[in-house]
């Protein structure tokens, strides 16, 4: 196929298809789960049970039960030992693989942020306290961010080598947007994708003590907007070349068209207020799908409820789109971080198959510094062709995708 | 695709700038030592860290007041590699150079006194100016606004082996032909959580040497420090080919993987190979894969002489390889016993024809990485 220029200078030889899809979320074990949970518009914030939260102003999160993470893996010994993260992944890539399973992957490309930080918590605090180390070493060989990707990997014999992008809470939209450009360049015909990130007290700590997090309810977009709650999760998507996908005959869930992202030299953990890092990222994205904002039904916005990334979101939102459908589902599964862009991803994949705009939930009244056209509340139906999912994060690394529907 | 390699940028225990570091390595020596103590433990570890002075020439910069010393010793690395290109990034060209960052185990000091803070005196004793610095991508956040990059900025994360990786992100980033640069930067810091975290593991030695290709695995001493590789289109060193990677899934499968990866590399002439043997089980690994698959070949590893850096690792082994063949010689293995069955630099050893070199990364947690360079 000749090459062609897209509006960014990249070279383009393929479509890039999406050709199985699996996530684990506070809203869900697997995709029919999810699309019930967000057609209800469902709360799935609940109070942290796995450390404590009593000194800490926020108390709630998005978590996933470990009696039905767990339960199906803990007959071996060695599932015994993985981190809560490796069986995120591993209940995802199952997911998606009971879809495809002659899926070969040639690379592994997943975004995470803290990887399986409660272990080394474990590790340290014993130290700290001359507690019993009998566990370190299953503590140290489960921490490294890489190991759920690989743990995931070697339950289904797949061997592809795995970059993991720590792009903080945009790591899973880098994730997926490197994906994308590493099949649409032709370098790769099959790349696995996604995010992951399981809660762990020094992060949730961490975002406490920066007060970005809130003791209330998360409003992303409401005028009386307090902060962010955690959540956790897995998700995955197998990309392939779409030509490739349909001369097999594989059923093509939704494609990707376009990845942009920006570096907001601003601040390690504030968004430039002018919105400038996110516009770009939007920007770049349109241009590399050769669209124009017009041409898009939908956007599942990154709207952490913090005062700062809703009004610098919504400001490049409000500049670039008119009166485009905005949402955060991030209400409803609280923010997974690393997991986030993958698990949004996957949001968006579904609006698309299932013609629907997922609610922002928790609205009571528009920021009126913000124009903006939120799904309050309710989920609802819509017909959606092409829709963007952003991803901003600490570093002032910024990222958005375009899917689209993809008729058979 | 065309790659080259266009400025490099070292900081080690050693020294840093990559003529200084190089010029110690040909003499013969070997980092100095310091220790690791921890207020609530017995043991203390032996590391080789990077000297105040290698960043005594780094400018005062907002980002980095409160940054981790990995921030610090990337900035260095990352700036020296940029004026050697004699590359300035101004708002014309900020948007087409790329930064693809690769890390191990992260801003380890800041993570562990935030969490040892609440560990010890409750979430509210928790710093809100700490956390940031825990972040993975941290590090390249502040190098990103200290250069001024405001296109793409990756944070790969990984064993040793992900400054390898870092490349063939890098190559895969340069697909785009908007993009003019890629600046490829791996730093890591010491700390005595890690040593006692590798020394759990059965990786870490508790005093040097660190003896390459050993009959016995006795251990590795850890290091930190930064490496820095400017990417271009054209240059002298070209990256001449990567390898996407992969993983070993048993210590005793890494050989087999290793080897798998160098008959992919190898190519008819390879002169030299930069090995990442460290006096651990990899050592034996590679030596097996090399054995059989480029015999011919010349093998160094600076480990001895530098320690293990892991993330910052990789990078420095291409400095190493890219440093051999434009000066045309290597410098002496360290504690290197007869008995290695490879063809080792048993002193300065000149390399009067070498073309083609092997950069070889096998990490401790499954990872493997390779790329070859040549010389035009």
């Amino acid at each position: 196929m000749p090459k062609s220029i897209a509006g960014n200078g990249k070279s383009i030889n393929s479509r890039v298809a999406v050709v199985a899809a699996g996530v684990v979320s506070p809203l869900g074990f697997g995709l029919s789960e999810t699309v019930d949970s967000l057609r209800e518009a469902r709360d799935c914030i609940t109070r942290v049970t796995r450390f404590p939260v009593a000194e800490c102003r926020c108390k709630t999160a998005g978590q996933v039960p470990d009696e039905r993470l767990l339960k199906e893996q803990h007959e071996a010994n060695r599932a015994q030992r993985l981190h809560r993260a490796s069986h995120m992944m591993i209940r995802a890539l199952t997911e998606a693989m009971t879809q495809r399973s002659d899926f070969k992957p040639e690379l592994t490309v997943i975004g995470t942020t803290s990887g399986g930080m409660s272990y080394g918590e474990d590790y340290y605090r014993s130290v700290r306290r001359h507690g019993n180390l009998r566990h370190a070493p299953t503590w140290i060989a489960n921490y490294p961010a890489q190991k759920p990707v690989i743990d995931a990997q070697e339950a289904f014999g797949i061997s592809a080598p795995c970059q993991v992008i720590a792009n903080a809470c945009a790591s899973g939209t880098n994730a997926i947007g490197h994906a994308f450009e590493c099949v649409r360049s032709g370098r790769y015909q099959r790349v696995l994708t996604g995010g992951y990130d399981t809660l762990s007290e020094l992060v949730f700590v961490g975002f406490d003590s920066l007060q970005a997090s809130t003791p209330e309810k998360c409003r992303p977009f409401d005028r009386h907007r307090a902060g962010m709650v955690l959540g956790e999760g897995a998700a995955i998507l197998a990309l392939e070349n779409l030509d490739a996908a349909r001369a097999r005959g594989v059923p093509v869930l939704a494609e990707i068209t376009g990845y942009g992202m920006s570096t907001d030299n601003f601040h390690l953990t504030q968004p430039n207020p002018s919105g400038i890092g996110p516009k770009q990222a939007m920007e770049r994205a349109l241009r590399s799908a050769q669209i124009s904002p017009s041409e898009i039904d939908y956007i599942n916005a990154h709207g952490t409820a913090t005062v700062f990334n809703d009004a610098a979101e919504g400001k490049s939102i409000s500049e670039l789109f008119n009166g485009v459908p905005v949402s955060s589902t991030k209400g409803m599964m609280g923010h997974s971080l690393g997991a986030a862009g993958a698990v949004e991803a996957i949001i968006c994949l579904l609006a698309l198959q299932h013609q629907f705009l997922p609610a922002n939930i928790n609205f009571g009244s528009a920021d009126d510094g913000l124009d903006l056209n939120v799904v309050a509340n309710a989920t609802r139906p819509a017909p959606l062709g092409t829709v963007l999912s952003n991803s901003f994060g600490f570093g002032g690394t910024n990222a958005s995708i375009v899917m689209r529907k993809l008729e058979a | 695709m065309s790659l080259a390699i266009a400025g490099m940028g070292w900081i080690t225990p050693l020294g840093n700038g990559v003529d200084s570091v190089w010029e110690q390595l040909l003499q013969g020596r070997e980092a100095s030592l310091s220790q690791l103590a921890e207020e609530s433990a017995d043991q203390s570890y032996k590391v080789f860290r990077v000297s105040d002075a290698a960043l005594a020439s780094l400018s005062p910069h907002p980002r980095l007041r409160r940054a981790s010393v990995i921030s610090r010793f990337a900035a260095a690395a990352g700036l020296e590699a940029l004026q050697a290109a004699g590359v300035t990034i101004d708002p014309h060209n900020q948007e087409r150079i790329a930064l693809v960052f690769a890390i191990s185990n992260g801003g380890v000091i800041y993570t562990k006194r935030f969490y040892r803070d609440i560990i010890e005196a409750g979430a509210q004793s928790a710093s809100p100016l700490l956390f940031p610095e825990t972040v993975f991508n941290a590090a390249a956040s502040h190098l990103a606004a200290i250069l001024g990059i405001t296109g793409a900025t990756y944070t790969l994360v990984g064993d040793s082996a992900v400054g390898l990786l870092a490349i063939r992100m890098a190559e895969d980033l340069m697909t785009n032909d908007a993009l003019e640069y890629c600046l490829v930067v791996g730093a890591e810091e010491a700390d005595w959580i890690l040593c006692d975290a590798y020394r759990r593991w059965r990786l870490l030695r508790l005093a040097p040497p660190v003896e390459p290709f050993g009959e016995v695995a006795r251990g590795m001493i850890l290091s930190e420090g930064a490496g820095a590789v400017l990417l271009a289109r054209n240059g002298s060193i070209t990256v001449a080919r990567t390898h996407a990677g992969g993983y070993y899934r048993k210590r005793s499968e890494a050989g087999q993987t290793l080897k798998a990866m160098l008959c992919e590399l190898a190519g008819a002439e390879t002169d030299l190979v930069i090995s990442s043997a460290n006096g651990t089980f990899i050592d034996k690994a590679e030596c097996r894969a090399l054995q059989q698959t480029v015999p011919d070949a010349i093998v160094y590893t600076a480990k001895p002489a530098l320690g293990e850096s892991v993330g910052a690792a990789g990078l420095w082994q291409v400095i190493l390889g890219g440093q051999a063949l434009l000066r045309r010689e290597l410098p002496p293995l360290l504690h290197a016993t007869p008995t290695i069955p490879l063809r080792v630099p048993a002193s300065r050893m000149p390399l009067a024809t070498a073309q083609h070199a092997i950069v070889l990364s096998s990490g401790l947690n499954q990872q493997i990485a390779g790329l070859r360079l040549s010389i035009q």
